[in-house]
C-alpha cells in the first residue's frame, strides 16, 4: 500500500484575534495528494493558500477536520512530520546579517545535522542551487531571486519527503521565474519527493503540477489535472482582435485549439490553447479587414473564479 | 537521533545569536558602554555621598547584578526577537524543535556575554572603588552569577511568551519587567525598606535571595539561599512549560504567521 502525502478531510480554519472575533478563512477543505505528485494550489490573493500550506506543514493547526501527512496523524505525530517535511515560504526571509552559508548551517543545526554531515549537506545545497558565488554574502544583500534560491536550499536541508512551496516565483522577473520552475522540476525528479506548491499564476501551475485545486474564498471550487480543467472550464489564452470591415468569424471555429469564441461588432474574443501555434492563421482570416488592435491575454483567474462561482 | 544531533539543536540559537551579535555595532554598547556608565555613575555616587567601605560593596553588587541581568535577559529574548524582526519565525517553527532547544542555546550565549560583562565590571570596580568581588572565594561568586542568570533566563522566557501571546508590541511590556525587578528585588537597598506589599513580591523573586546571599559576604546578615535556588528552578521549569503552551497556542490562533508578516 502506498501512503498518501496528504489526506485532509473537512479542514476548517478561522483566525481569532485576541479579543475573540473570528474570520473563517478555510471552509471544509478535503483533498488527497498522492505520493510523488506535484500538487498545485491555485487562487487569488487572500484565498487561503498560505493558510492551507501552513496547516499541511503543521506550522499552524486547523480548528476542525482530520489531517494525515505522510500517513502520520497531524495531531499526534507533529514531531515526526516536521522531520519529514519542509517549507519554502512566500517572500522568503532569514536572519539578515547571516550569510547564505551561515543561514544554511543554522537551519541545518535546527534539524539535528552535525559535524561533517552538516558541512556536506550545506555544501550540497549551495551547489545544487548555484549559490557558490554568494555563499559569504549576507542575506540582506541578496537579490529577490537569490533569496528565493536560498529558501529552496534551506527547504532541502533535511531531505524532506514532502516539500511545501508557497508562491515560489512571485516577485521574480520572468527569467528567474523560469529558472526557478526548472529547479523545482529538477528537485522533484531527482529526489523523488512530493511537492505541494501555491501560485496565482495559471501557466506556472499548468507547467509544474500533476493536479491543481482552485481555491476561492477558502473553498476548493475545482480540482483536477490541468488538462481536464482547461477542457472543462474553457481555460486558455484570450486573443482579442478589434477590427473594421469584414472578417470570416465562422472560419475561426475550425482552427485547432479553439476553446470558445465571442464575437461582437468589430471585436472578437477567442479563447484558445497555445495561441502562438495558430496566430498566423487567425490573422489571415482578417485579411479583408483593417485590424485596429490585437491583445493576447493569459487566462484571467478572477474570470475563471467568477465562472466557477456561478 | 544521535546525541550530537540533539546537541546541535540546542546550540543552533547560540550560533545564530553569536553571529548576529558579532556583526552588530550595538554589541559594543551592550557589552561595554552601558555597563560602564551604570557602574561608574553608582560608584561615583558613593563617593559623593561619602558612603563607607561595606556599603560601597552593597551598592556596587546591585549595580553589577542589574547590568549583567539586563545583558543576559536580552540575549534570551533575542532568540525570538531576531526571528520576529527578520520575519523568519516560520522557518524556526517549521523545524522539529522545542522551546527548550531554543532557550538553551540563547541562554548559553547570554550567560557567556553576561560573564564577560561581569568580569570587566568586577576588575574596573576593584581598581576604581576598591571592591574585591572575590572576598569570599570563587564559589560565592559562581553561586551569585548562577542566580542572576537564572533570573535573566526567566525574564527572557517571559518576553518570548508575551510576544507569542500578544504579538509584536508586547516586547515593550516585557521590558518593563526588569524595571519592576529593579524596584522590588533590592538592587540598591535592602527589601526591608519596601512597603509590605512589595516585600511579599520581593520574597517571590529568586534574585532577592541571591543578592542577600552574596552581600552577606561583605555585610554579614541572614540569607536563604536554598529558597532562592528553589524559586529559580521553579520559575525556570514553569517558564519552559508556559512557553511551550504559548507556542502551541500561537499555532492555533495563527499569530505565528502574523509575526512573520
Ligand atoms: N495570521 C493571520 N491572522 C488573521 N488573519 C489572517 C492571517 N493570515 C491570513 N489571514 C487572512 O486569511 C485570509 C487568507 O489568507 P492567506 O491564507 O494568506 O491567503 P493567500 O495565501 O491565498 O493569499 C486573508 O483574508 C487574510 O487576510
Ligand atoms: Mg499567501
Amino acid at each position: 500500500m502506498t501512503e498518501k502525502s496528504v489526506e485532509a478531510k473537512g479542514i476548517c480554519k478561522s483566525y481569532k484575534s485576541f479579543f475573540g472575533t473570528a474570520a473563517r478563512v478555510l471552509e471544509n477543505i478535503s483533498l488527497d495528494i498522492e505520493t510523488g505528485e506535484i500538487f498545485g494550489l491555485l487562487g487569488p490573493n487572500g484565498s487561503g493558500k498560505t493558510t492551507l500550506i501552513s496547516i499541511f506543514s503543521t506550522l499552524i493547526y486547523p480548528e476542525r477536520g482530520s489531517l494525515f501527512i505522510l500517513g502520520m496523524d497531524a495531531r499526534r505525530d507533529k514531531g515526526e512530520i516536521r522531520k519529514a517535511v519542509n517549507i519554502s515560504t512566500a517572500k522568503p526571509n532569514f536572519p539578515w546579517s547571516l550569510t547564505v552559508k551561515e543561514n544554511l548551517r543554522h537551519y541545518g543545526m535546527l534539524y539535528g545535522l552535525y559535524g561533517s554531515a552538516l558541512s556536506r549537506t550545506v555544501e550540497d545545497q549551495i551547489d545544487a542551487f548555484e549559490l557558490g558565488e554568494f555563499r559569504d554574502m549576507k542575506f540582506e544583500n541578496l537579490s529577490t531571486g537569490l533569496k528565493q534560491r536560498l529558501s529552496l536550499a534551506k527547504a532541502m536541508l533535511n531531505s524532506p519527503r514532502l516539500l511545501f512551496l508557497d508562491e515560489p516565483t512571485t516577485g521574480l522577473d520572468p527569467d528567474m521565474s523560469i529558472r526557478t520552475r526548472m529547479l523545482i522540476k529538477r528537485i522533484h525528479q531527482e529526489q523523488n519527493i512530493s511537492v505541494v506548491l501555491s501560485t496565482h499564476d495559471m501557466p506556472e501551475a499548468e507547467m509544474l503540477c500533476d493536479r491543481i485545486a482552485f481555491l476561492r474564498k477558502g473553498q476548493i471550487v475545482a480540482m483536477d489535472t490541468p488538462r481536464n480543467l482547461k477542457k472543462h472550464l474553457g481555460l486558455g489564452e484570450r486573443v482579442v482582435v478589434s477590427y473594421e470591415g469584414l472578417a470570416d468569424i465562422a472560419a475561426l471555429e475550425s482552427l485547432p485549439g479553439i476553446l470558445g469564441i465571442k464575437a461582437k461588432m468589430g471585436r472578437v474574443e477567442i479563447v484558445m490553447d497555445r495561441s502562438a501555434d495558430s496566430l498566423d492563421r487567425i490573422i489571415k482570416l482578417f485579411c479583408d479587414a483593417r485590424i485596429l488592435d490585437i491583445v493576447i491575454k493569459e487566462p484571467d483567474l478572477e474570470d475563471v473564479f467568477l465562472e466557477l462561482a456561478r | 537521533m544521535s546525541w550530537q544531533g540533539e546537541l546541535n539543536k540546542y546550540l543552533a540559537s547560540a550560533y545564530k545569536n553569536w553571529i548576529i551579535s558579532r556583526r552588530n555595532i550595538f554589541t559594543v554598547f551592550e557589552l561595554f558602554f552601558w555597563p560602564m556608565i551604570s557602574l561608574l555613575s553608582i560608584g561615583l555616587l558613593t563617593r559623593f555621598l561619602k558612603v563607607e567601605g561595606s556599603m560601597v560593596s552593597f551598592l556596587l553588587v546591585g549595580a553589577i547584578a542589574l547590568t549583567i541581568l539586563q545583558v543576559a535577559q536580552i540575549d534570551v529574548a533575542y532568540v525570538l526577537l531576531f526571528d520576529m524582526w527578520s520575519k523568519s519565525i516560520k522557518n524556526t517553527f517549521i523545524a522539529p524543535v522545542h522551546s527548550y532547544h531554543l532557550i538553551f542555546g540563547a541562554s548559553l550565549f547570554g550567560i557567556l556575554r553576561g560573564s564577560v560583562v561581569f568580569f570587566i565590571l568586577a576588575i574596573v570596580s576593584r581598581y576604581l572603588f576598591g571592591f574585591n568581588f572575590q572576598e569570599g572565594g570563587l564559589l560565592p561568586v559562581l553561586i551569585f552569577l548562577a542566580g542572576v542568570f537564572a533570573m535573566a533566563v526567566v525574564i527572557g522566557i517571559t518576553v518570548c511568551i508575551s510576544i507569542l501571546t500578544f504579538g509584536q508590541k508586547a516586547d515593550v511590556a516585557a521590558w518593563s519587567l526588569s524595571g519592576l525587578i529593579l524596584l522590588v528585588s533590592g538592587i540598591y537597598y535592602p527589601v526591608e525598606v519596601l512597603p509590605p506589599v512589595l516585600q511579599v513580591l520581593a520574597r517571590a523573586l529568586p534574585l532577592t535571595y541571591f543578592l542577600e546571599y552574596y552581600r552577606s559576604i561583605f555585610i554579614p546578615g541572614p540569607h536563604h539561599l536554598a529558597m532562592g535556588a528553589f524559586l529559580a528552578a521553579f520559575y525556570l521549569g514553569l517558564g519552559l512549560i508556559l512557553l511551550d503552551h504559548a507556542i502551541e497556542r500561537a499555532r492555533k490562533t495563527g499569530i505565528l504567521l502574523r509575526l512573520s508578516e
